[in-house]
């Protein structure tokens, strides 16, 4: 399961929107309520956002689904247990180690796993562990892209010459091969920088590694984009009036990057995910018996004749995820810029 | 039409050359040789590989069966399945010695013309090199030397290659070699039939650990290509000039081990023909499907004897208390791991396993283990040991199903009233990481099958003060009562099958007095082959190698 290099956008700069604004006939309305306004439109981004946040909800209530309804837990064996399905007593686990299929009812909706484990419990809180970790990597991601883009290309020179040139090593890398070898090395033995300890248990480790990882992905087209703004009137005059670098960065050129990180993000989320369930499919991901929709899928491959819904199950949910935020992502990029120039680097 | 006639013929021709192509050669994937029985050729073994490199520190059935091929000892075991193979028969020495000096001494005499597989002369002592070796590389298996060989222990105090063990008399010219033993002992034949006590050239053995192995005296010579990946077993070309009977030269010129960590993909390249043998057993959807399909290239029988258990640090809390312990043993369902190991275990409340001399069944104390765990009865002992809310580490290892085994047994810990995580290693590493007291290892996943026919390769390798002098040792719960050590002491120099009553009796004590170990059964373990190979005759089990490759065949 490889994730595809992250899409990069090139942006035009939010100035455009009083244009297509004058061209749609909405004159004097801001270049937010515009984009809104266009992605209202887009019933089929609406949908698939729409999607998402059903995933979200769903497994955000997975505690409510394992108390209330299955009455087990994500990390609970049932080896042993029977329980009755069609008025029958069945093995939850048989003798020969097959697990039970999907019985529809409340407990076992989805079936188990080899472990006994309840499918369903286990698919809902891995959406959680998945969308967290993708979230928050992200998150980290759009930061320091920012921050390094906006660096990079404000001081130019030497700054940027030693910016860019770091962003290319980490860039060089398929995004899967360094994060399985940095998954390999810190899932040993944790992460110990000085007074910073993280254990290799813990959630932070996959999402340092994959918010780390995707850095390049992001900063670079910000720097350009920065490269081109401060060149602008509104930077010379900010100049002109005193501001030094740090004023004219914040209050200049940021605002004017909001745009392009509001369209990026959701796609950097949806990459992030499928770089977390393709390290928990290789077993470099959330250590177990924590699930992750990736290792949900890996641990069910091997059980793919006997119980099937082991590793298709997850892997619907997971394509379904990334699917409702690329259509999302797609449709924001739409509202904000329908003119958008999309460039592919490999 | 002429331009035509030529180009059918062509094609004709051509469709003519790729058929004999495609039906010329029958050796799909292990490459070389053909079939039909004949010998030569070349086989693909898929294994997890071998633990270490150095003939003198590996640990595991996966390695042994690779080094015994090339490293054969002054005594070994008989090359025959089933029981027979559990017969010491003579190796580089003439013959099987009589112990003298009141069953103290054993004199070996090495047969002439020996040499190592680089043509350098095997020397007489070489042997007492390769015992030192151990003892100063701290192997696991160095508790079968010392203190039982006199000399052994004051050497390991000085733990310097150049000292002396008194109990070991060589004579290079003579080739003969006199091991005195501190008191009789019946399982030193036993010891000495094992590939990690066969001699190695002196000068290219030195004190320290080695990362190619040493030439050795073997019907083949083992090269680690890329321990991670392959290793390769060639012919020895100077094995069939020395002619030692009783031993087979195997019927392949070269076996090669394909290293992974995959069983399902084993499974698989042994179904396609790309690998000829796994030592490991298919699992998951595999076994039920190759049980089903292949059944004619499938041998499942009662392994070599073995045990499989959860160990426990006695030295580290919360298993220092008694009742903690009693908890665990309450609270496991072998039913439970029959289902793990997809049917291939057999439930048992005994650490010795059956088939082997001293076995009688135990008294269960802790229920049937065909039955119902008692829960209840094990959080009140944890509650009563002062331990409830302990953090608890599990440790297992990555080869399956051993991370499902650690998953029950920390969500059964978790049940009574620790707070239980599990960590799993590599395969490779993980049985000399618990061995470690620096390791720190609470409790986890262990097994042992049977080195020899003896109960004292279970009960005095796993639960003996003896088993501690190794630094890395099988004695992972590095028990240590005087109770276990003078009753093995008493029971050393007797015949187990006259003793079984003391050994049952040592059973029980290990298991329902002290809970020292948490034993759940034995595994039945599976012997697949691929399509080529003669499963039916040339595949039956080994009592001490679990398979023996120099009995493997093809199809005639």
């Amino acid at each position: 399961m490889a994730t595809e290099p992250a899409t990069e956008y090139s942006v035009e700069r939010p100035a455009v929107f009083e244009e297509e604004a004058r061209r749609e006939g909405v004159e004097g309305m801001g270049p937010w309520r515009l984009a809104l306004r266009r992605l209202r439109r887009n019933k089929i981004a609406i949908a698939f956002g729409v999607l998402f946040v059903l995933v979200v909800g769903a497994c955000l209530a997975a505690p409510l689904w394992a108390d209330d309804v299955a009455h087990t837990s994500p990390i609970k064996n049932h080896l042993s247990d029977t329980i009755v399905v069609d008025g029958k007593k069945t093995n939850v686990v048989s003798l020969d180690g097959v697990p039970i299929g999907p019985t529809w009812q409340g407990e076992f909706f989805l079936g188990a796993d080899t472990n006994g484990r309840d499918t369903m419990v286990r698919l809902l809180y891995g959406g959680r562990n998945s969308l967290l970790i993708g979230t928050v990597a992200a998150l980290i991601t759009t930061l320091l892209a920012v921050l390094v883009g906006i660096l990079a290309g404000y001081f130019r020179g030497f700054t940027d010459t030693v910016v860019s040139r770091s962003l290319d090593v980490i860039w060089a890398f398929p995004a899967v091969l360094l994060g399985v070898a940095l998954g390999t090395a810190l899932t040993l033995s944790g992460l110990n920088l000085g007074p910073i300890e993280i254990s290799s248990r813990s959630k932070l480790i996959p999402i340092l590694i994959i918010g780390f990882i995707y850095i390049p992905y992001m900063a670079r087209p910000i720097r350009g984009q920065v490269l081109s703004l401060r060149e602008k009137e509104f930077v010379e005059a900010a100049r002109a009036q005193g501001a030094g670098p740090l004023r004219i960065m914040l209050s200049e050129i940021l605002p004017n990057l909001s745009s392009t990180v509001v369209v990026f993000f959701p796609l950097m989320v949806a990459n992030a995910i499928l770089l977390e369930a393709a390290l928990g499919f290789l077993g470099v991901g959330i250590p177990p018996p924590e699930p992750s929709w990736g290792n949900l899928i890996g641990d069910g491959v091997d059980h793919i004749l006997s119980g099937p819904h082991l590793a298709i199950v997850p892997g619907v949910a997971l394509v379904i995820t990334v699917l409702a935020l690329n259509v999302f992502g797609d449709g924001v990029r739409d509202a904000f810029d329908p003119r958008a120039t999309i460039h592919l680097e490999h | 039409m002429r331009r035509y006639l030529w180009a059918v013929a062509a094609l004709l021709l051509a469709t003519a050359a790729l058929g004999v192509s495609a039906c010329g050669d029958d050796d799909d994937g292990g490459g070389g040789g053909g079939g039909g029985g004949e010998t030569g050729g070349s086989i693909t073994v898929a294994t997890t590989g071998l633990d270490n490199s150095d003939p003198v520190l590996f640990q595991t059935t996966q390695a042994v069966q690779a080094f015994q091929l090339a490293y054969v000892p002054l005594v070994t075991y008989a090359h025959e399945p089933g029981e027979d193979g559990s017969q010491v028969v003579p190796g580089l020495a003439e013959e099987v010695p009589e112990p003298t000096n009141g069953g103290k001494t054993y004199t070996f005499k090495l047969r002439d013309g020996l040499v190592y597989s680089d043509g350098t002369p095997v020397k007489a002592s070489d042997f007492e090199n390769t015992i030192k070796r151990l003892l100063v590389l701290g192997s696991g298996w160095s508790f079968f030397y010392s203190p039982v060989i006199e000399g052994t222990e004051e050497f390991q105090k000085k733990g310097d290659m150049k000292a002396d063990i008194s109990g070991i008399e060589t004579n290079d010219n003579a080739g003969t070699i006199k091991v005195t033993l501190t008191e009789p002992d019946t399982k030193i034949l036993f010891a000495l039939a094992e590939p990690y006590a066969a001699p190695t050239p002196t000068a290219k053995s030195p004190g320290k650990k080695l990362k190619n192995p040493p030439p050795g005296v073997g019907p083949y010579i083992l090269d680690i290509v890329d321990f991670n990946s392959k290793y390769v077993l060639k012919r020895n070309p100077e094995w069939s000039k020395m002619n030692i009977p009783g031993i087979p030269k195997g019927n392949f010129d070269t076996i090669v081990g394909a290293v992974q960590d995959n069983v399902t993909k084993m499974t698989q390249d042994v179904i396609s023909g790309n690998a000829d043998f796994m030592t490991e057993d298919p699992t998951g959807d595999q076994l039920p499907e190759v049980r089903a399909k292949y059944k004619d290239r499938l041998l499942e029988e009662v392994n070599p004897p073995n045990t499989y258990y959860f160990f426990l640090n006695v030295t580290l809390p919360p298993f220092d208390k008694l009742e903690a312990r009693q908890a665990v043993n309450y609270a496991i369902d072998s039913n439970a791991l029959v289902r793990v190991f997809g049917g291939r275990l057999a439930p048992s409340c005994n650490f010795l396993p059956p088939d082997i001399a001293g076995y009688a069944q135990n008294d269960c104390k802790y229920g049937d283990p065909s039955g119902k765990p008692d829960i209840a009865k094990a959080k009140q002992l944890v509650k009563d040991s002062g331990y409830e809310g302990e953090k608890v580490t599990v440790w297992t290892n990555n080869k399956d199903p051993r991370p499902a085994i650690a998953d029950y047994y920390r969500d059964v810990l978790n049940e009574i009233g620790f707070e239980a995580e599990t960590k799993t290693l590599d395969q490779q590493v993980y049985f000399e990481q618990i061995g470690r007291k620096s390791t720190k290892a609470q409790t986890g996943f262990t097994d042992w099958f049977q080195d020899y026919p003896h109960p004292g390769d279970f009960i005095e390798s796993l639960l003996s003060t003896r088993a501690l002098s190794s630094e890395v040792t099988f004695n992972q719960g590095f028990v240590s009562d005087k109770h276990v050590d003078s009753e093995l002491d008493d029971l050393r120099g007797k015949d187990p099958e006259a003793t079984t009553d003391q050994w049952h009796e040592l059973d029980n004590y290990v298991v329902n007095d002290k809970a020292y170990v948490v034993p759940y059964g034995g595994e039945k373990s599976t012997s697949f082959f691929s399509e080529r190979m003669d499963a039916q005759n040339c595949g039956a089990v080994h009592p001490v190698y679990k398979n023996d490759w120099l009995l493997f065949c093809k199809k005639g």
